[in-house]
C-alpha cells in the first residue's frame, strides 16, 4: 500500500489502531477484574478469605505441571464447542443445540470405537472421530431446514434438539448398549485402538489438544480466507445486504449450522475418546453452553475462543482446589462466569472507552 | 373567512441542508389547501413541524389567529390539529374501531365498553359522512377504508384542522373520488384541509388553492381555478434552462444493452406497482428514469435484479432475458447495482471496508482461488479503489459503519463499477443524503462509465441530478412510463409535468 | 411388559395433565406478555429456576407456602427488572440478555443452594412446606368430575383461571389494548401518545410475576424440593406454545395441554416399564412436532391466500 495516498495521515491511523487495542485490552481487563471482585466479594459474604480461596483457584488450575496440562486437556472440548458456537453466531444463527449435538456426536464416535474391531489405532482413531463428527453435524441439521423450508425459528427447535439427543443417548446406552460393568451407565469400553494417544506419559493430555489447536487455526483459516468463509460472514452481517449482491444466504446459513454440529460432535468423541474410554451418561457438565458463553466472550472470534477456553478450563480446575482446599464452593466459579456474560452482554465498558478516547482521535476524516 | 393555520418565516435546519428557508403561507378556516413539490422540497419537514414532530429553527405558527408552540404531536391534537400519514398508523389485527379510538378507549369500569365505542366512532364518522365499518379487521380493510378510520381517528380526537401527506399516493381512481368528496364535504362543515401532494391533476381537482415549494421555500400561493398543471409544474421545477448540465455534447451511444418489455411486477400490497413498462438502453447511454418516489421505482430496480419477481414480462439483457433469474446471475451477465438504501442493501455496516468491495467478485480469481481467498490481491484492490473513488476511509481494515453516507456510497460504486466489466449500471436514487463533493464525484463516475460504453440506468426522484446526467428521460407515474425524450431546452417544464401526472405538453 | 391401554389412560392421566400443565402454561402466560410487547423472552428458563429456589427458601423463611410465593415472586421481579433495564435501555440484543439471565439464574441458584440452605444439587428438607390439595367442595362429589377436577393444588386452578385474567387483561381492557399496540405495531402506538418502553416495562414485569407463580409450583407442589435445573426446559416449551399459539392465551392453552400431557404420559408410561429415557422425550419431541405443523399450515395459509390487502399506505421501501 505504499503508493495509495491515504486522506487520513500516518500518526492518526496509529493512533487509531492503538486506541482500539486499548480499548480491547482496558474492557477484558475491567470486566475480568470487576468479575473477580464480585466473587470476592460473594466469598467474604460466606465468611471465608477470598484471597487464599483465588490462591487456591490459582494453584488448582496452574499449580504445578500435572494441571496445567490437565488444564489443557480440560479445553479441548471447551475449544470445539466454542469454536461450534463462533460459528454459528457469526452468521447469525442461534445454535442453541450445542449441548445435545455434543452428546449425539460422543455416542456415535464411542459406538465406532467399540463395535469396530481390529483396526489399528491410525485408523480406528481417525474413523472414530469422523463418526462423531458427522453424526454431530447431522443433529445440527433438522432444525437449520424446518427453518429454510418452513421458516420454523432455528432456537426452539436446537433446543428441543438437546434434550431429545441426551435422553436418546442415555437410552442407547442404558438398553441396547448397555455394559453392566461400567461404574455408572456407560457403554461398552471402546477398543484400546480407538483410544486418543496421550501427549506425556502420566497425563491426561492426550492428542486432542493439538487437534483442537489445529481446530482454532483451521476455523480460523475457513472463517477469514476461504471463500465460503466470506459468505458466511457477510450473510451474518447482514443478510439483505447479501441477498442484494448475490451472495447464497441459504447455504450460508445451512453450512454454518452443519459445520458448528461437527465441531461440537467432535469435541465431545474427543472426551469420550480421550478421557473416559466409553460413553459415559451425564458426561458432559454444560460443555455445550459454555461453549456458547466462551464464543460471546470472544467476540465470536475463533483465536479468541483459544484464550477464554483457556480461561474457562482454568477456572473449572481451579474450583474444584479451591473447594478442597478452602471449602469455597465451586458455584462461586459459577457466578463469576455469569457476572462475566452479563458485562459481555452489556458492553458497556467497551463503548465507554471508545467514546473517551473519540476526542484524541478525533477524525477529520469527514 | 377566519384563518385557521399559517406560518410566518418558518426555518428549519437539518445537518448540511435547510429544509424549510423562510416559509410563509396562511390558511383559512374550510379551505382546502395543496402543498406541492417535488421530493425534498420541504413539504414533509414542513408539516411535521405543524404536527408537533419537528421543531422549527425560527419562525412562528399561528393556529386560529394566536402564535403558538407545537411541542409534540400530543399538543397538535389538543389545538385541533391531525394529521394523516403517507404510511398509516394503524394496527392491523384491530378493527378499525377501535384504530380510531387507540389511546383514549371508552371506559367500563376497568374494562373497554365495545359498545360504547362502537356508538362514539359512528357517531363522528356519521357527523362527516365518512363512512367506516367500525367492526372490519383493518387489515381486511381496503386502503380507502384504512384512509378513512385514519381520518375519522384525527376528527374523534377534535381535530379541525386535517394535514394528508400524499393522501392519493395509494388510493385507485374510484377512492381518490370518494376522497375528494369528503374532504369537500369535511371542508364545507367547517374543518380545514392541508394536503401535500405531487400530483397536480387531482390537485387542480380538489383544492381551492395551492401553495407551491422548491427547495425549500415557497415558489407562491395561487388560487387553484386561476392555475392549470402546466402552470404548477413551472414553479415547482422551474423553465430555466439545464443549469449544472454535466453530460458532454455528443456521447456515443450504441446497441441496445437493456430492454423491458411490458414488465409487471407486485408491490408487498399485491397490487400492481410497475405496469407494462417498456425501456430501452443503448450502450454508452444515460436513460434517466424520473418521478416521485413511490411511483414504482423501487419495484422496478428489484425486478431487473432478481429481488423481485416479474408477474409478466421480459427483461433482456445484450438479447438474453434475465426476467426471475437469482440475483447473482443477472450481476454475472453485466448488470451491477447501486441500491436507494445503501445502509439496508448495498453494505455490511459492521463489516471492513475491504469486505464490503470484495463483495461482488470475491469467488473469482485473482480475488481468490477454488477454495481460498487471496489476501494480497484482494488488498491491493482494496487499495486501488480506495484511491481510485477517493473513498476517504483511515484504512481498508475500518469499519465500514464509521464512514460518512458520502464515502459509502463511493465504496459502493467502487465495488460495482470497479471492475469495469459492467455494461448495465442500475443506479437507484445515487446521490440521497450525500454531501455536495461526493455526489459532484458519484456523477462524475457514472458519466465516465457510461463514456466507457456502459448504459446507466438512472433513477432518481431529483429533477436535477436527471436533467444534469441523463441523455434521455423517461418519468414513471403510478407505475407507468412515459418518455419525456432527449434532455433539450424546455425539458425541464415537460418532465415535471409528465412527473405530477400531467399529460400532454406545456407550451415552452 | 403389560401393555393394556385402559390401564394407561385412565382418569388419573387426565388429572395428572392437568397437574404437569401448571408449571408451562404460567411461564407461557408470562412469555405471552413479552411476546406482545415485541419482546421475545429467551429467559423464561432462568425465571422459573429462580423461583422455584426462592419458593423453597421463603417457604423454609415463614413456614408457609405462600410465603414462599411471595418471595419466589418478588425475586422474578428483580430479575425481570434486570432483564429490562439491560435490554431496554442499554440496548443489548434480548436474546443475548435472555441467554445470560438463564445461565446467571442456574448460577445463582447453585450458588445459594450451597450458601443459603448449605446443600449440593438439591435441597429437601421437612422445614418446606409445600401447597396440600384442595377439595373443591361442590366437584368433590361428583363421580367423574371429582378425580378430574378436584383434589388439585391452588395454584392448578389458579393456572387455569389466569388464562381467563390474562385474556381479559389483554383483550378487553385499555392496557392490554395499549400492549400489544406497541409490539404489533409501534409506530400506530406512538403516534397516539403511548410510551412503548413503559410498556415493556412493565410488560416483562406481568412476565416475571407470572413465571414467579409458575416456579413455586414446581418446587413447592410438584414437588417438595428444589434441584438443578428443575425447570427442565418447560421455559423453552412455553416459547414453542406461544408460536404455536400465535400469542393468544386460549390457543397457547392447547399447545400447553398437549405438552402437560406428554409428560404426564411419560411419567405414566416409566411406571409401565418402558424406557424412562424414551419415553421423557414425548414432551420435547412433541414441543418439535407441535412447532413445524404450525409453521407448516401458515406456509400454507400464506400461499392459499387469494390477494391480501395489508396496511397500505405508500409501499415502505418505495416512499
Amino acid at each position: 500500500m505504499k503508493n495509495i495516498v491515504m486522506k487520513t495521515p500516518f500518526k492518526q491511523r496509529l493512533k487509531m489502531i492503538l486506541a482500539e487495542t486499548v480499548t480491547q485490552i482496558a474492557n477484558y481487563a475491567i470486566i475480568l477484574i470487576l468479575s473477580l471482585l464480585v466473587g470476592a466479594m460473594v466469598i467474604y459474604l460466606t465468611g471465608k478469605d477470598p484471597i487464599a480461596a483465588y490462591q487456591a483457584l490459582w494453584k488448582g488450575a496452574f499449580g504445578n505441571w500435572y494441571k496445567v496440562t490437565d488444564t489443557l486437556d480440560r479445553s479441548t472440548v471447551l475449544i470445539f464447542s466454542g469454536l461450534a458456537a463462533a460459528i454459528a453466531f457469526r452468521t447469525s444463527i442461534f445454535n442453541l443445540g450445542l449441548e445435545g449435538q455434543l452428546y449425539i456426536g460422543a455416542f456415535a464416535a464411542a459406538l465406532v470405537g467399540f463395535t469396530v474391531k481390529g483396526l489399528p489405532t491410525g485408523l480406528h482413531v481417525p474413523l472414530c472421530l469422523l463418526a462423531g463428527a458427522l453424526a454431530g453435524g447431522i443433529w445440527s441439521l433438522p432444525p437449520i431446514i424446518f427453518k429454510l423450508k418452513w421458516k420454523v425459528p432455528v432456537m426452539v427447535p436446537t433446543l428441543m434438539l438437546n434434550y431429545i439427543g441426551i435422553l436418546f443417548t442415555s437410552y442407547l446406552i442404558a438398553f441396547p448398549f448397555k455394559d453392566p460393568t461400567a461404574p455408572m451407565a456407560g457403554s461398552p469400553v471402546l477398543e484400546a485402538t480407538a483410544r486418543l494417544p496421550k501427549l506425556l506419559r502420566g497425563h491426561t493430555l492426550n492428542i486432542g489438544f493439538p487437534l483442537a489447536l489445529a481446530a482454532v487455526f483451521l476455523v480460523y483459516w475457513f472463517m477469514f480466507r476461504t471463500k465460503l468463509g466470506y459468505e458466511l460472514r457477510l450473510v451474518g452481517y447482514n443478510p439483505s445486504f447479501a441477498a442484494s449482491t448475490g451472495l447464497p444466504v441459504k447455504r450460508s446459513s445451512f453450512l454454518a449450522m452443519m459445520i458448528s454440529g461437527m465441531l461440537v460432535g467432535l469435541g465431545g468423541s474427543i472426551v469420550i475418546m480421550g478421557f473416559f474410554g466409553r460413553f459415559m451418561g451425564g458426561f458432559s457438565v454444560g460443555y455445550g453452553w459454555d461453549g456458547m458463553m466462551i464464543s460471546l466472550l470472544a467476540q465470536n472470534h475463533p483465536l479468541g475462543v483459544l484464550p477464554a477456553s483457556l480461561f474457562y478450563a482454568a477456572l473449572a480446575n481451579g474450583a474444584l482446589t479451591m473447594q478442597s482446599t478452602t471449602g469455597v464452593p465451586q458455584t462461586v466459579v459459577v457466578m463469576v462466569k455469569g457476572t462475566i456474560m452479563f458485562f459481555v452482554t452489556v458492553q458497556i465498558f467497551s463503548s465507554a472507552i471508545r467514546r473517551r478516547f473519540q476526542k484524541w482521535t478525533s477524525t477529520s476524516a469527514e | 373567512m377566519a384563518e385557521a393555520i399559517a406560518v410566518r418565516e418558518i426555518t428549519k435546519c437539518f445537518p448540511g441542508v435547510l429544509a424549510n428557508d423562510k416559509v410563509s403561507f396562511s390558511v383559512e378556516t374550510g379551505e382546502i389547501r395543496a402543498i406541492v413539490g417535488e421530493n425534498g422540497a420541504g413539504k414533509t419537514t414542513l408539516m411535521n413541524m405543524l404536527y408537533g414532530l419537528y421543531h422549527p429553527d425560527g419562525g412562528q405558527i399561528f393556529v386560529k389567529g394566536e402564535e403558538v408552540k407545537i411541542p409534540n404531536a400530543r399538543a397538535a391534537i389538543e389545538m385541533g390539529i391531525g394529521m394523516v400519514h403517507q404510511h398509516f398508523k394503524l394496527v392491523p389485527s384491530y378493527t378499525l374501531g377501535q384504530n380510531i379510538v387507540l389511546g383514549i378507549e371508552p371506559k367500563k369500569g376497568l374494562l373497554i365498553d365495545e359498545d360504547s365505542l362502537v356508538k362514539s366512532v359512528q357517531e363522528v364518522s356519521g357527523k362527516y359522512g365518512l363512512a367506516v365499518d367500525v367492526n372490519k379487521v383493518a387489515a381486511d380493510a381496503s386502503v380507502g377504508e384504512q384512509q378513512r378510520a385514519e381520518i375519522v381517528k384525527a376528527l374523534y380526537r377534535g381535530a379541525d384542522i386535517l394535514i394528508l401527506d400524499e393522501p392519493t399516493a395509494v388510493l385507485t381512481d374510484m377512492e381518490t373520488e370518494e376522497l375528494f368528496v369528503m374532504l369537500r364535504g369535511l371542508a364545507n362543515n367547517g374543518k380545514t384541509i392541508l394536503f401535500i401532494s405531487h400530483k397536480l391533476r387531482e390537485v387542480l381537482a380538489i383544492s381551492d388553492n395551492t401553495t407551491v415549494m422548491r427547495q425549500g421555500k415557497v415558489v407562491g400561493s395561487v388560487k387553484t381555478s386561476e392555475s392549470d398543471s402546466c402552470k404548477l409544474a413551472e414553479m415547482m421545477v422551474g423553465r430555466e434552462t439545464i443549469e449544472g448540465r454535466m453530460r458532454k455534447e455528443d456521447p456515443e451511444i450504441g446497441a441496445v444493452v437493456l430492454e423491458l418489455k411490458k414488465v409487471n411486477v407486485l408491490n408487498s400490497r399485491e397490487s400492481l406497482a410497475v405496469e407494462d413498462v417498456d425501456l430501452e438502453l443503448h450502450s454508452g447511454e444515460i436513460l434517466g428514469i424520473a418521478g416521485v418516489d413511490g411511483n414504482g421505482q423501487e419495484e422496478l430496480t428489484e425486478a431487473i435484479m432478481g429481488l423481485r419477481p416479474l408477474v409478466s414480462g421480459e427483461i433482456l439483457v445484450n438479447g438474453v432475458n434475465i426476467a426471475n433469474r437469482t440475483n447473482r446471475q443477472i450481476r454475472e451477465s453485466g448488470v451491477a447495482y447501486i441500491p436507494s438504501d445503501r445502509n439496508r442493501a448495498g453494505v455490511a455496516v459492521e463489516a471492513h471496508v475491504w469486505e464490503n468491495l470484495l463483495a461482488g467478485e470475491y469467488y473469482i480469481p485473482p480475488y481468490s482461488g477454488s477454495i481460498n481467498l487471496h489476501p494480497r490481491s484482494i488488498h491491493s484492490n482494496a487499495c486501488v479503489l480506495v484511491e481510485r473513488y477517493q473513498i476517504s476511509t483511515p484504512g481498508i481494515k475500518t469499519q465500514t459503519g464509521h464512514l460518512s453516507g458520502g464515502n459509502v456510497q463511493r465504496l459502493i460504486v467502487g465495488r460495482e463499477l470497479g471492475s469495469d466489466k459492467a455494461m448495465v449500471v442500475v443506479a437507484s436514487q445515487p446521490t440521497r443524503g450525500i454531501d455536495i463533493a461526493g455526489t459532484e464525484a458519484i456523477r462524475k463516475i457514472l458519466l465516465e462509465y457510461a463514456d466507457r460504453g456502459a448504459g446507466v440506468l438512472l433513477i432518481s426522484a431529483d429533477l436535477d441530478e436527471v436533467l444534469a446526467l441523463s441523455d434521455r428521460i423517461v418519468v414513471l407515474y403510478e407505475g407507468k412510463h412515459k418518455e419525456a425524450g432527449p434532455v433539450v431546452d424546455g425539458i425541464r417544464l415537460q418532465v415535471g409535468h409528465l412527473m405530477t401526472g400531467g399529460e400532454g405538453e406545456c407550451p415552452v | 411388559m403389560d401393555f393394556d391401554i385402559s390401564r394407561i389412560i385412565t382418569l388419573s392421566l387426565f388429572a395428572a395433565t392437568l397437574r404437569m400443565t401448571t408449571p408451562i402454561l404460567f411461564a407461557t402466560l408470562g412469555g405471552i406478555f413479552s411476546s406482545h410487547t415485541g419482546i421475545f423472552h429467551v429467559g423464561l428458563e432462568g425465571l422459573l429456576d429462580i423461583a422455584a429456589f426462592f419458593a423453597v427458601v421463603g417457604s423454609v423463611k415463614t413456614g408457609s407456602p405462600w410465603g414462599g410465593l411471595l418471595y419466589a415472586i418478588v425475586a422474578c421481579l428483580v430479575a425481570s427488572l434486570v432483564f429490562a433495564f439491560v435490554h431496554l435501555e442499554l440496548k443489548a440484543n434480548e436474546i443475548i440478555v435472555g441467554l445470560a439471565l438463564n445461565i446467571f439464574a442456574g448460577g445463582l441458584t447453585n450458588f445459594l443452594l450451597v450458601a443459603m440452605l448449605d446443600s449440593t444439587g438439591f435441597y429437601q428438607s421437612p422445614l418446606i412446606k409445600g401447597f396440600s390439595q384442595v377439595d373443591v367442595p361442590v366437584l368433590k362429589d361428583i363421580p367423574v368430575m371429582n378425580e378430574l377436577l378436584s383434589g388439585h393444588f391452588p395454584l392448578v386452578y389458579f393456572s387455569f383461571l389466569f388464562v381467563l385474567i390474562v385474556y381479559i387483561l389483554l383483550y378487553r381492557t385499555p392496557f392490554g389494548f395499549h400492549l400489544r399496540a406497541v409490539g404489533e405495531k409501534t409506530a400506530a402506538a406512538e403516534a397516539v401518545g403511548i410510551n412503548p418502553k413503559k410498556i415493556r416495562y412493565i410488560g416483562l414485569m406481568i412476565c416475571g410475576t407470572l413465571c414467579g407463580l409458575g416456579g413455586t409450583f414446581l418446587s413447592l407442589s410438584y414437588l417438595n424440593m428444589f434441584s438443578e435445573g428443575i425447570s427442565a426446559g418447560r421455559g423453552w416449551v412455553a416459547l414453542a406454545a406461544i408460536n404455536f399459539g400465535e400469542m393468544k392465551p386460549l390457543r397457547s392453552l392447547v399447545a400447553c395441554l398437549i405438552f402437560g400431557f406428554a409428560d404426564a404420559l411419560a411419567l405414566r408410561l416409566q411406571q409401565f416399564g418402558l424406557p424412562s429415557q424414551v419415553v421423557l422425550m414425548l414432551p420435547y419431541a412433541s414441543t418439535l412436532i407441535v412447532l413445524i405443523a404450525s409453521a407448516i399450515s401458515r406456509e400454507a395459509k400464506k400461499n392459499a391466500a387469494a390477494k391480501q390487502t395489508k396496511i397500505g399506505g405508500a409501499a415502505e421501501a418505495g416512499a
